[in-house]
């Protein structure tokens, strides 16, 4: 069975800049790692994240200079330096609290892209192919067939005429 | 009977539900013989407007045959066709009595839920959240029509139903939208939104005596059939250019139009860069309800003195509104659901007149069993798609 992906790209561009401005602000108070390496971490990873969010060529971004699928590589590589770091620098040590965040947002980040449609389509589920099967009108000849079906001016005439 | 009903965010179904009964003696049942998604619907399929139920009847343009009615109802026997306006209206109350029909002060039972996010209860909608009344809506095979002598236009002529469906909701809603903008000849009109309602704005601005009128859209094929169908003389194609402000301007001399219409509403996409980011963000956060820049953009690209008509729905609270120029350049700002019982019977003659047939936006035609294909279809804007119409 087809896994599904029902997360376009303006979705995962909301998610990107919310979970960004909550790394980069209230988060590392709120899970009290504050004033530490770890809480740093975790305020760079939201600053980089949301920066070259803005970069990334979907409907959100500001300079659109990024394909969504290098975005998304960017996202499962940042995902994995950031679960990483703890371990390689030896910060475990000092307790949960120094790398429970960062497994915890990576182990978030690599689910949003397992669910994040690459093509940036995302929540689609219709059938444009039944659909056009059971349609009993023809949409190209609606749109560019055939005259104006306005009489421009007419309402003014028949409100002199009254 | 089978209806379609809205089930969560994003995802509607066709089901088996109890039919209509009367429950007052001004009702009437009118067995649905044609019915319409409006744009406006997506905005409940989105998520966007507050207080839907799963299990709510959507859908609030539709006509049929009367099937029955209440001991109250004078005007309508059964067998009469009908067209059913979406806003529903006692007739009797000062709003009413003032031709203020969308706003009428008794058909709202949730008016305290309305009240309490506009000030004021709105009148009851088919098929539109329980903010507006809770009322089951005609993507159905039967409806409940209250105030049954008020609510409806018969249709005694044989008009096929595709020519006077819209006489609904989108027809009248685009003529008001015109209306509000003061028309007298010679003018320029620009209208954001090449959506249904947005075509009808234009066609009735044009047929009002407006001398230009410009169509904004992120979609070709809608600004194609601005163009071919609803008579638009330029069309603004926001995807190749998003400042829509700037391209108004270079349109007009540097004026600006004199009035322009919003049919957008609530979930614009053509937004710019940064601020369109951040409306998205809090929009989907809930830390607002309306994403504006269609009526930003209208209020600034509107000429000084201008008129700014909305038509297209918002729901709540929108940042970033642009109070300076509205003030500064004398704007006016106009705005609502449209009193459609104020402009059934004019329209109505029109289209026998000939003067304007509004099944031209119609691209897709289905069975009501497709209806959430054809929701997926409209909101996605695939194949084409400009308008819906089920056939139960």
């Amino acid at each position: 069975m087809k896994m599904p992906r029902p997360i376009d790209s303006t979705l995962h561009g909301v998610t990107d800049y919310t979970v960004g401005t909550a790394l980069l602000t209230f988060l590392p108070k709120r899970v009290d790692i504050d004033g530490t390496p770890a809480g740093s971490q975790i305020r760079a990873a939201g600053a980089i994240h949301a920066g070259y969010s803005t970069l990334t060529d979907y409907p959100l971004g500001v300079v659109k200079a990024i394909p969504f699928k290098a975005h998304l590589a960017l996202d499962a590589v940042g995902a994995l330096a950031l679960a990483a770091t703890p371990f390689v620098i030896g910060q475990w040590k000092k307790g949960l609290k120094q790398w429970v965040p960062h497994v915890a947002l990576a182990t978030f980040e690599l689910s949003l892209l397992a669910i994040t449609d690459p093509s940036g389509k995302g929540d689609f589920h219709g059938d444009v192919e039944a659909v056009r099967r059971a349609n009993s009108e023809n949409p190209q000849r609606k749109i560019y067939e055939g005259p104006l079906a306005v009489r421009p001016g007419s309402a003014t005439e028949r409100a002199a005429a009254a | 009977m089978r209806a379609n009903v809205w089930s969560g965010r994003n995802t509607v179904q066709v089901e088996n539900v109890p039919d209509p009964k009367i429950l007052n003696e001004n009702d009437a049942i009118v067995r649905i013989t044609s019915t319409a998604i409006c744009g406006s619907d997506l905005h409940l399929y989105d998520g966007y407007v507050p207080t839907m139920k799963r299990g709510d009847i959507l859908g609030h343009e539709f006509m049929g045959e009367v099937v029955e009615k209440g001991p109250g109802v004078r005007n309508l026997e059964v067998g009469d066709r009908v067209v059913v306006p979406f806003p529903i209206a006692c007739g009797n109350c000062w709003s009413c009595k003032h031709e203020l029909y969308s706003v009428c002060e008794n058909t709202n039972p949730n008016s305290g839920l309305a009240e309490k996010l506009f000030g004021h209860a709105t009148a009851g909608i088919f098929g539109y959240s329980h903010l507006t009344g809770g009322y089951a809506g005609g993507q159905a095979e039967y409806a409940r029509v209250p105030y049954a002598d008020v609510n409806q236009i018969k249709i005694e002529d044989d008009l096929p139903d595709e020519k006077v469906l819209f006489l609904s909701d989108i027809l009248p809603t685009g003529w008001f939208g015109a209306d509000l903008c003061d028309i007298e000849g010679g003018e320029v009109i620009a209208v954001f939104g090449a959506g249904p309602v947005g075509q009808l704005a234009m066609a009735s601005a044009l047929m009002m005596g407006a001398e230009r009128v410009i169509a904004i859209d992120g979609y070709e094929y809608r600004l194609a059939m601005a163009r071919n169908k609803a008579g638009a003389t330029d069309v603004i194609d926001f995807s190749v250019d998003p400042d829509i402000v700037e391209q108004l301007k270079e349109l007009t001399g540097g004026r600006g139009p004199d009035a322009v219409i919003d049919a957008v509403g609530m979930e614009a996409s053509h937004g710019h860069g940064a601020l369109h980011a951040i409306d998205r963000v809090k929009q989907a956060n809930r830390m607002e309800s309306d994403r504006g820049h269609a009526l930003r953009d209208a209020i600034l690209s509107c000429r000084p003195g201008g008129i700014v008509s909305v038509i297209g729905v918002y729901g709540g609270l929108m940042d970033k509104f642009p109070t300076g120029a509205l003030m500064n350049k004398g704007l006016q700002l106009r705005a609502g659901q449209a009193h459609v019982q104020r402009y059934m019977k004019l329209l109505y003659e029109h289209i026998k007149n000939g003067d304007i047939d509004p099944s031209f936006v119609i691209t897709h035609r289905l069975g009501l069993d497709q209806a959430p294909d054809g929701f997926e279809t409209f909101k996605h804007k695939q194949d084409d798609c400009v308008k819906v119409v089920l056939n139960p």
